[in-house]
């Protein structure tokens, strides 16, 4: 086993390139590892124990083969046709292996047939439809591809849409073959539901990305159509390529006019491209009624009108000849200026005035075959299914249900014979190169030989292809030729805002739910690295967070025992201190100009020993880290604060930073973003928003938030998480949870049991005031929390919410009503809620749709049934004060 | 001089180039979504073209603004203890330290935060401020001693609120300690909620009282030396162009749409006649009685556009030679004027004159500091409205070097023309020539569109010149004051008696009343 760790070490050799059609293992290309490791990633990734038995981890970390049971709707059956029968043909560098070279040509084709028959008749298959690309999104969708992090394990493309660097990239072979764009789609969001063993990670791309990156991918997928078609917005009679004018989507349509192509903007520019031909060739009349544009056909100008954003539609007329063969049309139509419409109609010999046809019109001058769905025969299935498991498919594709055949097991294997031989036999051809061959043979003696850890571990970063983004002690890293694919958002950042971090020492950096988070949920710090964290699944990759953990280890720090440094962590961290948030992002504010890291989640990130290892010399981790030593030499930048000792100091910022999102704000922290965060003390702001004009916001430090309307003196909604966005005179809320309350006062005296409770209408131009209100501010308590103030006919209010945090965490509103009369009050009601369904589900316990109010300091609530139901606290103060206290839980 | 942005149609490309310069130097701000120069390619009007020399009487000095401080200033007042007072459009209330030393070497600290676009600050004895916001007029306190506000006293809110547009400015507090505050309408031609486009009181006991219909979007509110209440409005419709207007108790103010609110308020009734649309403010103040003639109308684009702010000059002299007139700003020039007052047959009236331009931004309000500087500050909006000064916000002061312009200092009305105060003496040869005056009149069509051209035009002929013996002030004659008339002067000529010719020829006086002869 020792003598297997050591192998591990590094060795400069590299395989997997070379003959095109060896199969390609991304990792290996990079990664520096000895010709035995070599053979263990690839006995994990040919898969040879779906043939040849093996117990341990063997079995675990090697790589399913794609799941086919549903695959007549995912994949063209005539791809999978051609494929089956030359594999390496289709998709030079793939890992599956030619399972008929031994078979007469003939009898290949007819096995490939049967094999597809098979395949399709599993599962429906009217779905696999090819689509025409939308080019435009495929325009996006290259820049997405080429700085997300496809690249890094794929060939990188050229103008053309041609792989650069195919003998160093995990094929792909042509995807606008293989893939209709819905089942490409479906594939690259769930990429695990066909390829469960995630070396294809899911890259967590936002949907539209996703689907951009699929029509990139799929440009070259050709369908019969009428004309092709581009749309701008924008100030478009400026021209096309004005900067204001933004390219908007693509695709066919069937003619020219504007209803086949959904809503159209005003301000927008369609271009129309494809063939014209008339059964009766002659002079055409076109009549067109539009803004402007230009037809263009058979390379000629028919009718050219500038448009203009200043007047309305002009009558244009133009003349030319279709002939009776396809000849080049064109028409730039730009939708702009007053009351734009588009008529357009044409005359010519045999073809009285009308609009435009359909059939008139192609996007290509040669004909598209148009896709036929695969026809089943019956006949040929048993005969695919047959072939499927003597040829030994079923072996790897193993979610089939075909009979299984049996192989000698891994122990008992003759490495020079079979697969590993250079003869042409029962056996699958991988193609193996001589090196990979050599590796194979090297490892199989100890095959079934548990690694060591650091063995394990640089197995799965090669697996995984880690290595393609992240360096980890010599094993790999970005190679010089992807290198220029990884980009970032700010360039200030350097190198550190393009490249994902390393991982050397991550295991003894991250905190072992952060590192869950990043490989398990796709947590990701570094939003501007442009490429992503992709994920791999749980089952793949979750060993490797243990390994990391036990294999990274550090010096301990010297951590002063200290407590109470919180205030000279807040003083550090600020422009009084060390100005940390110049460069730092804090709280989801901006900093002035780097937007370096995050600090907010500091110590929920990192462990405590290795930020003090960090702070005192960051470079010790980053060899190009941006951030300089705050105490160089072991000397403190700041003396005054902690007396210049660089351990309290150090300490002091993560005992400040533990506070997470409560933690106050730092001195100089910008008050520019529009998005108030909230940390120790509440946050407040208002204008027009959902509690009306005079709604007031309060952000709550537990992470609850409440509009408050200070025209009717009601609470309008609360919510939990991220508080508010505020822009002068007006605001929205964040985070989510939302419960909102409808308007109106909070007490009135309801005489008549079936009158509508109170609020004010567009025309109560008095209301509240008529009804006895007078809204007066409010004070804020210690931790700038508000107690509202208002009067209600000679009773002083006090309205006045904390938030709360009980024993399990939940955060929940507590609200205090003071009521204050001179003088014992008539009998009045208190709208405490109201909602679609509100019950009594306890001794004062009410439940109003999804929240629960519980009430004490009264008794006797009323549910009064109607739209909405409401739930009505009938009330008298006495003389003085009486005190009112409901917690909202929800 | 010739105006370097705007004179002839192909500087609309050289704003637009300056324009695209600002927005570069901010590229690595925050500040680059909130300057698109969607209407830069308007005609804001000519520049006086007098900045350069402006420059050697009144200075304007920056006051830089650290780059995490939103500091979009709509109000201005000092502090008992000498810090400047500021509250912004983000609805923060800023207390500014260091503001009035020269250099500049100011400190921001945060009272409060949280309210909704103050265009009106207030500061007491105590250290509090009162603050009039969209909503309401609010006394803001620090009881704890923290340094932060911590009671929000409201003290009215009986006005309704309820769309945009619907703005608020709020005066200081009068003698009797009442906030004055000018709501603007629902937009131009629409009253929609209660009392908007009157002018209301708040009092300290927290009621809200209102005094006057007839506004439409006002600006700055404020007393003019004698303690009478103007507010300034702007130009749109049955306003002609923008003027400064008295808030006179019970008085109709020009545009109609408020007139609903009459039955609504205790102690006042409807006017029992409502203006005639395209007429003259004369023809109608004689069917309307209760129509209070504009005080001041400032000629559009000649001053102002938008004009903000009122302050009057109480600092003893060290601003200059123009103790107790009106200064303002205005918006969409980013300029300041100055104003004087003189009640005429119980009716306010006056001129207005150019004082400085080149400021950095749109100019919300004006203040003076106990070193006789102005304060002046303000914002630019991304879309809602042009402006001249290209800075998303500033704060900037104006300091006066000590040297005296030549300047028209005042103009105020005789029963047979005018007499003209100048703050240096004239050059008696050329201040007695008739010809050094150039008088033309005009007023404005009243009427419910929007603004109006100048109409109804007349020269003066200059009858009579007389030339005080200290050479401080000039006696003309005219062969017809124009009631309801602009007195537009243009005294290009005039020379001191150090040969210096005017820092500013124009001056414009609006004549509601004629004195009656002695």
């Amino acid at each position: 086993m020792l003598r297997l760790c050591m192998t591990f070490a590094l060795i400069w050799a590299s395989l997997g390139s070379g003959i095109a059609a060896d199969p390609y293992i991304a990792g290996m290309s990079s990664a520096k590892l000895s010709q035995e490791a070599q053979g263990r990633v690839l006995l994990d990734e040919l898969n040879c124990v779906a043939c040849h038995g093996a117990g341990n981890s063997l079995t675990r970390d090697a790589k399913k083969s794609p799941r086919l049971a549903r695959v007549s709707a995912r994949l063209n059956p005539y791809h999978l046709e051609a494929f089956i029968q030359n594999p390496h043909g289709l998709k030079a560098g793939t890992t599956m292996p030619e399972v008929m070279h031994q078979m007469p040509e003939g009898e290949r084709r007819k096995a490939a047939e049967a094999i597809t028959h098979f395949l399709m008749s599993l599962h429906d298959q009217d779905s696999f439809m090819p689509t025409a690309p939308d080019h435009v999104a495929a325009e996006y969708g290259r820049d997405v591809f080429h700085q997300r992090g496809c690249v890094a394990c794929h060939s990188p493309r050229n103008d053309q849409g041609e792989e650069t660097m195919t003998d160093e990239s995990v094929p792909l072979g042509d995807l606008s073959k293989k893939y209709s764009f819905k089942s490409l789609v479906h594939f690259l969001r769930r990429p695990h539901e066909v390829r469960p063993s995630g070396r294809m990670p899911d890259m967590r791309l936002p949907g539209r990305e996703t689907e951009q990156v699929a029509h990139y991918l799929l440009q070259n997928t050709r369908t019969p159509g009428h004309l092709k078609f581009t749309t701008w917005r924008g100030q478009v009679w400026e021209g096309l390529h004005s900067p204001e004018v933004t390219k908007e989507r693509g695709g066919m349509v069937r003619n020219v006019e504007l209803s086949s192509l959904g809503q159209v903007h005003h301000n927008s520019a369609i271009r129309y491209e494809g063939f014209i031909r008339a059964d009766s060739p002659g002079e055409f009349r076109f009549m067109v009624e539009m803004n402007g544009g230009v037809l263009r056909v058979n390379g000629r100008d028919v009718i050219n009108q500038t448009p203009s954003n200043r007047r309305g539609v002009k009558k244009l007329e133009g003349k030319a000849n279709i002939l009776k063969e396809w000849s080049p049309f064109s028409f730039d139509y730009f939708h702009t200026g007053r009351d734009p419409k588009l008529t357009f109609e044409i005359e010519g010999p045999g073809f009285p005035r009308a609009g435009l046809p359909a059939n008139m019109l192609s996007v290509s001058n040669q004909e598209i075959a148009p896709y036929t769905p695969w026809q089943v025969d019956q006949k040929q299935v048993e005969e695919g299914k047959r072939y499927f498991s003597a040829l030994g498919c079923v072996q790897c594709h193993d979610d089939v249900r075909a009979e299984r055949q049996t192989y000698a097991s891994l122990a008992e294997l003759n490495s020079n014979k079979g697969c590993l031989s250079q003869q042409v036999g029962i056996w699958p051809r991988f193609s193996l190169s001589e090196a990979q061959r050599r590796a194979l043979q090297a490892a199989l003696p100890d095959a079934d030989q548990m690694l060591e850890p650091e063995a394990q571990l640089n197995k799965g970063l090669v697996s995984f292809n880690c290595i393609a983004c992240h360096e980890r002690r010599g094993l790999g890293g970005i190679s010089d030729s992807r290198e220029t694919y990884f980009s970032g958002s700010k360039p200030e950042l350097g190198n550190q805002g393009r490249i994902p971090p390393p991982l050397t020492d991550v295991g003894a950096k991250l905190t072992s739910e952060w590192m869950r988070e990043v490989m398990i949920h796709g947590k990701r710090q570094r939003k501007y690295v442009n490429v992503s964290m992709p994920q791999f699944g749980e089952g793949n990759v979750g060993h490797l967070m243990d390994l990391f953990a036990t294999l990274d280890d550090l010096e301990v720090a010297k951590i002063p025992e200290a407590d109470g440094l919180k205030a000279a962590g807040h003083q550090l961290i600020g422009t009084d201190g060390l100005s940390c948030i110049a460069c730092h992002d804090f709280n989801g504010q901006k900093a002035g100009g780097a937007g370096a890291l995050e600090l907010i989640d500091t110590t929920k990130r990192l462990q405590q020993n290795w930020f003090h290892l960090y702070m005192r010399d960051p470079s010790r981790f980053h060899p190009l880290v941006i951030m300089p030593s705050y105490w160089p030499g072991g000397v403190a930048a700041r003396k005054e604060i902690l007396e210049g000792d660089p351990g309290l100091q150090i300490e002091a910022l993560w005992q400040y930073l533990s506070d997470g999102r409560k933690a106050r704000n730092p001195v100089g922290l910008s008050r520019q973003s529009d998005e108030i965060r909230v940390t120790d003390v509440a946050e407040m702001c208002r204008g027009r928003g959902p509690a009306g004009y005079r709604g007031i916001a309060v952000g709550y430090p537990n992470g609850l938030s409440l509009a408050f309307d200070s025209e009717q003196m009601n609470l309008r909604s609360i919510w939990k998480g991220e508080f508010a966005s505020a822009r002068p005179n007006s605001w929205s809320p964040r985070g989510g949870d939302r419960i909102t309350f409808p308007a109106g006062i909070p007490f009135h005296n309801l005489e008549d049991w079936d009158a509508e409770w109170p609020y004010k209408g567009k025309t109560d131009y008095l209301f509240p005031h008529d009804h006895g209100y007078q809204y007066r501010g409010y004070f804020l308590d210690g931790k700038k929390r508000p107690i509202f103030t208002y009067e209600y006919q000679g009773i002083m209010v006090e309205d006045y919410f904390e938030d709360v945090m009980d024993d399990k965490g939940a955060s929940y509103f507590k609200r205090t009503l003071t009521l204050d009369a001179a003088v014992a009050t008539a009998p009045f009601h208190f709208r405490l809620g109201a909602g679609k369904k509100v019950e009594r589900i306890g001794n004062n316990i009410y439940r109003v749709d999804g929240m629960n109010l519980t009430l004490s300091g009264v008794t006797g609530a009323k549910i009064r049934d109607g739209d909405p139901q409401e739930l009505l606290v009938p009330l008298a103060v006495p003389e003085g004060k009486m005190e009112l206290v409901v917690e909202y839980r929800w | 001089m010739v105006n370097k942005f705007l004179a002839a149609p192909a500087s609309h490309c050289l704003r637009a180039v300056s324009l695209a310069l600002s927005v570069k130097g901010f590229a690595c701000g925050v500040f680059l979504s909130l300057h698109v120069p969607i209407r830069a390619a308007e005609d804001l009007g000519d520049m006086w073209g007098t900045g350069e020399r402006e420059a050697q009487y009144y200075t304007i000095t920056e006051i830089p603004i650290p780059p995490e401080v939103p500091l979009k200033a709509g109000s201005f007042d000092v502090l008992p203890d000498g810090r400047l007072a500021v509250g912004t459009r983000k609805g923060d209330v800023y207390f500014v330290d260091g503001a009035f030393d020269t250099p500049p070497n100011p400190s921001f600290h945060l009272f409060a935060s949280g309210q909704d676009e103050i265009f009106g600050i207030a500061a007491h004895e105590d250290g509090s401020v009162t603050i009039t916001q969209f909503g309401e007029v609010t006394r803001l306190s620090d009881t704890d001693g923290d340094g932060q506000a911590d009671r929000f006293y409201a003290l009215g809110n009986y006005w309704g609120y309820a769309e945009g547009h619907e703005f608020a400015f709020g005066s200081k507090p009068d003698p009797e300690g009442n906030i004055w505050v000018a709501l603007g309408l629902s937009g131009s031609y629409k009253s929609n909620n209660f009392l908007r486009g009157w002018a209301v009181k708040v009092t300290p006991d927290g009621r809200t009282i209102p005094v006057c219909s007839g506004l439409r979007s006002p600006g700055g509110v404020g007393p003019n030396a004698e303690g009478a209440m103007f507010v300034f409005e702007s130009q749109g419709p049955w306003n002609g162009s923008c003027s400064l207007k008295h808030l006179k108790p019970g008085g109709f103010l020009g545009h109609p749409a408020s007139y609903n609110w009459y039955p609504l308020v205790d102690g006042l009734d409807a006017p029992p006649v409502e203006p005639e649309s395209k007429s003259r403010i004369t023809v109608e103040k004689k069917r309307v009685k209760e129509l209070v003639p504009p005080t001041i109308l400032f000629p559009y684009k000649k001053m102002g556009r938008s004009i903000s702010g009122f302050k009057v000059d109480q600092t003893g002299g060290k601003f200059g030679p123009f103790e107790d007139q009106i200064f303002c700003g205005d918006y969409t020039l980013s300029i300041v004027m100055r104003a004087t007052t003189e009640k005429i047959n119980g009716v306010w009236q006056g001129a207005c004159y150019p004082f400085r331009e080149g400021l950095n931004t749109g100019i919300m309000s004006v203040e003076f500091t106990p070193k006789g500087q102005l304060i002046a500050g303000g914002f630019t909006t991304n879309r809602q409205w042009p402006v001249r000064g290209l800075k998303p916000f500033a704060l900037e002061r104006i300091d006066w070097t000590g040297q005296t312009p030549f300047e028209i200092q005042e103009i105020n009305i005789r029963p047979e023309g005018f007499r003209l105060h100048f703050t240096e003496p004239v050059d008696k040869v050329v201040a007695a020539d008739p010809e050094t005056y150039e008088v033309t009149t005009y007023c404005h069509i009243y009427a419910g569109f929007y603004g109006s051209p100048e109409v109804d035009h007349t020269t003066g002929k200059v009858t009579r010149v007389e030339v005080a013996a200290d050479g401080l002030a000039v006696d003309l004659d005219l062969d017809a004051l124009q009631e309801g008339h602009i007195h537009d002067f243009d005294l290009k000529a005039m020379k001191s008696s150090q040969g210096e010719p005017l820092l500013h020829r124009k001056a414009y006086y609006t004549v509601n009343e004629i004195p009656q002869g002695p």
